[in-house]
């Protein structure tokens, strides 16, 4: 069973937003390749490191390849080239410039996969609702975490029903092209259907909240995590202004 | 009727179009519900019911071409909608009068909440209640509907009878003045109708007024100020005697002895993945040839985890389904739920989905659609029958297939008269031909007059809390 962060949502933000900008600003690769480490680290803990790997691979391959395709191959300013033909050119500082770039995006990708992966979807809508937000927000935030759980239950269901009635797809990529074609028509239909069948009900019940509302679900919170929240968005602001400050005030 | 001085809600409708449609649904419709009243509107699959619950909820008319003709007396108020100038309605201030329980109870499930004591929540969350008092409220209602099992469980997991027992639960903490119940209790097991009609009579008692939408008088009906008759979209007065009904008919053995076994459980066991324990435990069942075999037992029981793991949609953890029907591929089942078996955009496409194109089930189609009497619905989308000829138009799918085992989920629900009748031939015709059906129902009348023995499933209980395991029992 994965494992999921005991903290208030709002400090597992707070702190990911904190390091994420520091280490943006920072641009020192090391400090870069810890944060990714430690990203892994915890979510080994939560025991989704595989699911991590995962996702930030699906991600962060197209992204690593455009900055390698532009700044690595196709440098223009960097004088130690390496390899040239053509309009390729390669270069020292443009190898540098793409592997700076795509630590700083591994980051960034690492940290925001690994909050989904610590923070439960339910305590972050609570932790939401319950703050002064606008209560539009929690409505939008929920609409947005569950449509995607909810239409893999309903595509699960249709291929359920379609596999009933003969329809089985096989495995591969035909396969897998046979499944989007067979259950998306109905997976749409049926999801704007459902919506529609929903809606009403949900307006009724005063969902979004229109004023004053409260949650049955407490969120667990402590004077200590508002302390490191509020330290962690000072961090937030001001780590990258004393990071780029010295440069600043040397380029004045 | 007219308005009475003292009713909660009145309603005087000359008449309701849906946008694009080529007749009136409702027409010539008068309603005076007074404080504590019972009023039961009973008509067909199509008559209008579940469009008069909307109307009376406030969800109808929509303003995208919905005509409604109609004067409405609620809280003191007087609503008056005319055809292109339909009042604009708030639909929580008219909720917290009128409360309605769709006929699908999924609709009212909102999917965001993590346990059922968060979903019966929701209403009061958003109306601003404390935490301490939903708190009570809640335990108070768990207390009377013997909810304590289910307060924590993901109500994305429950099963479609108590999904109905949660939404009716949610309308009674909200306790609005008037209850509008399509189909309150379809699908529940006997304890937990019993426990739904308690408290709505408390709540009448307590001066809620109720709206039963139903297809037939039965015994929620008993005690009823009112019974309306709603045909073509027009009410007429009932008598509101219960009719005597025959005792249920046992059905004729076509069973012969030593018959093919065409299905068979033995030593069963099915969980899902992430479940506490298993769902099913040391199911043994046999069924034959010719014989049609009732599924019975209290919601969650697992009754349509045995219907899909004959279907082989799950893979049992321990024993063995088997049989020849089986191992041929020939078993077929209709799920609960219609909507999740329908995915075409025609009745006739819909049928003919997955078919081989030059099979003999291909040129089945035109009887089978005949036979269930759809052959007029043809081309017409799905979606847009009434609900139980949509349930009719999911069986089509799964007979045109001659299955050996017919596996039927609640068949009944939201069925009416014609629709039963088509169900109880095609039944017929499956154990004609040598076949079998195995059923899962709460309809204890269909039970009874269609099956020809009974294998009850236990509640299902944590190991080693009682003498009776999940999933197993003996059969009548």
């Amino acid at each position: 069973m994965p494992r999921t962060c005991q903290l208030h949502p709002f400090t597992v933000l707070a702190l990911a937003a904190a390091v994420t900008a520091t280490t943006t600003a920072a641009g020192r690769w090391w400090l870069s390749v810890a944060v990714l480490l430690a990203c892994l680290l915890l979510a080994a803990w939560a025991r989704r490191a595989r699911r991590l790997a995962g996702l930030a691979a699906a991600i962060l391959a197209p992204a690593w390849g455009s900055q390698l395709l532009i700044h690595g191959m196709a440098d223009t300013a960097g004088g130690h080239v390496l390899a040239a033909a053509g309009p390729l050119r390669i270069t020292a500082e443009g190898l540098a410039t793409a592997g700076a770039l795509g630590l700083r995006t591994g980051v960034l990708v690492a940290a925001g996969l690994l909050c989904t992966l610590l923070i439960d979807r339910h305590e972050l809508i609570a932790a939401v609702d319950l703050s002064p937000a606008p209560p539009q927000l929690g409505y939008l935030l929920a609409a947005t975490l569950f449509l995607l759980p909810a239409l893999e239950r309903r595509q699960r269901a249709i291929g359920q029903a379609q596999s009933l009635r003969g329809a089985t797809p096989g495995g591969g990529p035909r396969g897998w092209f046979r499944r989007v074609r067979l259950r998306s028509v109905p997976l749409v239909l049926g999801a704007l259907q459902d919506a529609a069948d929903r809606s009403a009900h949900l307006a009724a019940r005063g969902f979004p909240a229109a004023g004053p509302h409260t949650r049955l679900r407490e969120v667990q919170d402590s004077a200590a995590q508002r302390r490191v929240r509020r330290i962690a968005l000072a961090c937030t602001v001001l780590g990258p202004v004393a990071v780029l400050a010295p440069s600043w005030m040397g380029a004045a | 009727m007219s308005a009475g001085q003292n009713a909660v809600l009145g309603l005087e409708l000359a008449r309701f179009r849906y946008a694009g449609a080529s007749r009136d649904t409702l027409s010539g419709i008068s309603l005076s519900l007074a404080p504590g009243s019972l009023t039961v509107v009973l008509g067909d699959s199509g008559s209008g019911k579940s469009t008069l619950g909307a109307v009376l909820a406030g969800m109808l008319p929509r303003h995208d071409g919905d005509a409604l003709d109609a004067t409405l007396h609620l809280a003191g108020q007087e609503i008056r909608h005319r055809p292109g100038a339909a009042v604009r309605i708030d639909p929580v201030g008219w909720a917290r009068q009128v409360g309605l329980l769709p006929q699908d109870a999924r609709h009212f499930l909102s999917g965001v909440r993590a346990t059922v004591a968060e979903e019966l929540a929701l209403g009061l969350e958003n109306a601003g209640v404390p935490r301490a008092q939903m708190r009570r409220r809640i335990a108070a209602l768990a207390d009377q509907l013997e909810l304590h099992e289910l307060l924590q469980r993901d109500p994305a997991k429950l099963s479609g009878g108590q999904e109905r027992l949660v939404a009716l639960a949610a309308l009674g903490l909200d306790a609005p003045a008037v209850l509008v119940l399509d189909e309150p209790l379809a699908g529940l097991d006997s304890p937990a109708a019993a426990r739904i009609w308690e408290l709505l009579d408390r709540l009448r008692g307590g001066g809620t007024a109720l709206v039963l939408l139903a297809r037939a008088l039965d015994r929620l009906a008993a005690g009823a100020d009112t019974v309306l008759a709603l045909r073509e979209g027009s009410c007429h007065a009932m008598d509101t005697a219960l009719p005597t009904s025959a005792a249920p008919v046992a059905p004729a053995a076509r069973r012969a002895p030593g018959a093919e076994l065409l299905l068979g459980f033995s030593g069963v066991g099915i969980g899902y993945p992430g479940s506490a324990g298993p769902v099913v435990q040391g199911l043994d069942l046999k069924v034959r040839a010719g014989e049609c075999v009732g599924l019975a037992g209290p919601n969650g029981s697992g009754k349509t985890t045995v219907l899909k793991a004959a279907a082989g949609l799950l893979r049992p953890g321990a024993g063995q389904v088997h049989g020849s029907s089986l191992a041929a591929g020939t078993v077929g089942l209709l799920l609960q739920n219609p909507s999740d078996q329908l995915f075409e955009r025609t009745v006739a496409r819909e049928v003919a989905f997955g078919l081989p194109k030059r099979g003999p089930e291909v040129a089945r189609i035109p009887a089978v659609l005949a036979s269930l009497g759809l052959d007029g619905h043809a081309q017409a989308h799905p979606y847009e029958l009434p609900a139980s000829a949509r349930r009719i138009v999911a069986l089509a799918t799964v007979l045109v297939r001659e299955p050996g085992v017919l596996l039927l989920d609640e068949p009944t629900e939201a069925l009416d008269a014609d629709g039963l009748a088509r169900l109880h031939a095609a039944l017929a015709a499956v154990l004609d031909r040598g076949g079998a059906v195995l059923l899962a129902t709460h309809d204890e009348a269909f039970m009874a007059a269609t099956a020809h023995r009974v294998h009850r499933m236990g509640p299902a209980v944590p190991a080693g809390t009682g003498p009776v395991a999940p999933g197993r029992v003996g059969e009548l």
